[in-house]
């Protein structure tokens, strides 16, 4: 017998193993309800539940692939489109202010603030060599909130807040990034709200294109993981100006 | 579903989430009929299979702005998005588990093909399942069909003792061990 198997189960090996059951698919319906509600809640949680979405997933490829009937998608994109026109007039809260924010990252929103935060950089820091924008705009109502600014050859990028913002006291700002291809996001350090950070960047890869940069609510010291596990305070994604 | 198949996910979703159907199309193309075997295989009648894929799929469009890429591969919340639809429609539906003898031979070939599929004798494995494979491969027999049969099939705990033949407190902990050494093996 592992000699695990005596150690008498912590609070975190309990919430770890109801994660696991739930990916596994062994609760019941209640208990599944009750799992996903609190999931929104409870970071870790929900961190425990991707860890095992993670680690099971390669069983997927043990199912045999069965093609679905001509009609299925006649359906699904039926559905789609009904779903779609509402959406461009409504102003709900949830993952339609996500939709919100990606569609205003695309289009003219995003230009715009792009163009607004790219005057207020000149004002700011007047470095020729700004090679890299990121404006962080809130995901419910894409207010941009902070600009990311580097020179491609400066090893360093800095935050700049646009406004003030309040955190509670026993939360924390955390920065985080992530290039297309890295494995997980890298912790840039904590930010206080309102002040400007300077962010060495000599052990990372130089920046890309598209790199996504968030800021996360973390507990008061930071997330105690190698990633983020609160909410999206902030988000965009690296632009290149020249 | 090769391993390098060099279609971005991750990009597909963010498309999705700027309202372009092409690549919930393109998901879809590519994706579809894996995505129905795994339903199927939870689910286990076929047109309750493509209800739960087209709701998964109108989800995955309306969630596709909240999936957060720093957070985890989009192949992977795809799947999860479509796996999840599955076991709750089947935990909802309360599946009856048969009874009958023709059911029981059925149960009795579904998990001697749980047993064949998770062998993984290098010389057969038709799929690669990475470190997860070693992982299950270092696993008790029992503990790993009763984690497969559960991930795969969406059995209860109660169907995989009915199948397995085995007490429901036995099949409890055999799952419960097997899934603390997969944690341990794979952190």
């Amino acid at each position: 017998m592992n000699p695990n198997d005596t150690t008498p189960p912590s609070a975190d090996d309990a919430l770890d193993a109801l994660a696991g059951d739930y990916v596994l698919g062994t609760l019941s319906a209640t208990t599944r309800r009750e799992v996903e509600a609190r999931m929104r809640r409870e970071p870790a949680l929900r961190e425990a539940v991707e860890a095992w979405e993670e680690r099971l997933h390669p069983l997927v490829a043990l199912a045999e692939p069965v093609e679905p009937s001509p009609a299925l998608w006649r359906r699904i994109d039926a559905s789609v489109s009904a779903a779609a026109a509402p959406r461009r007039t409504a102003s709900r809260t949830g993952w339609w202010s996500s939709l919100q924010l990606w569609r205003g990252l695309a289009g003219a929103g995003f230009a715009a603030a792009a163009l607004m935060a790219a005057v207020l950089v000149t004002r700011i820091e007047p470095a020729p060599a700004t090679q890299f924008i990121v404006v962080l705009v809130a995901p419910q109502d894409k207010a941009p909130g902070w600009v990311v600014q580097a020179a491609a050859d400066a090893r360093r990028l800095s935050l700049t807040p646009l406004g003030s913002i309040t955190v509670p006291s026993d939360k924390s700002l955390q920065f985080w990034t992530k290039a297309d291809g890295w494995r997980g996001p890298v912790s840039l350090g904590l930010v206080t709200p309102g002040q400007t950070l300077q962010v060495p960047l000599d052990k990372l890869p130089p920046l890309e294109p598209n790199q996504l940069f968030e800021l996360t609510l973390e507990p008061a010291n930071g997330s105690p993981l190698d990633r983020p596990t609160g909410p999206i305070q902030f988000i965009g994604r690296a632009v290149k100006v020249l | 579903m090769p391993a390098t198949d060099p279609f971005d996910h991750d990009a597909a979703l963010a498309a999705c989430a700027r309202g372009d159907r092409q690549a919930l199309a393109q998901i879809y193309g590519l994706e579809g009929r894996y995505l129905l075997g795994v339903a199927l295989r939870i689910v286990r009648q076929r047109q309750s299979a493509e209800d739960v894929l087209h709701d998964a799929f109108v989800s995955i469009w309306q969630r596709a702005g909240s999936f957060d890429p720093a957070r985890g591969a989009g192949r992977g919340w795809i799947y999860s998005v479509v796996r999840h639809a599955a076991l709750n429609w089947v935990r909802s539906h309360a599946r009856e588990v048969p009874v009958d003898e023709e059911g029981q031979a059925a149960l009795e070939n579904e998990v001697a093909l749980a047993r064949h599929a998770t062998q993984l004798d290098p010389a057969e494995t038709r799929v690669d399942l990475g470190r997860l494979e070693a992982c299950l491969e270092r696993l008790e027999a029992e503990r790993r069909e009763c984690i497969v049969l559960a991930y795969l099939d969406g059995c209860s705990h109660g169907e995989i003792a009915q199948r397995t033949q085995k007490p429901l407190g036995t099949v409890k902990s055999w799952i419960q061990r097997g899934m603390r050494s997969l944690r341990e093996c794979m952190a």
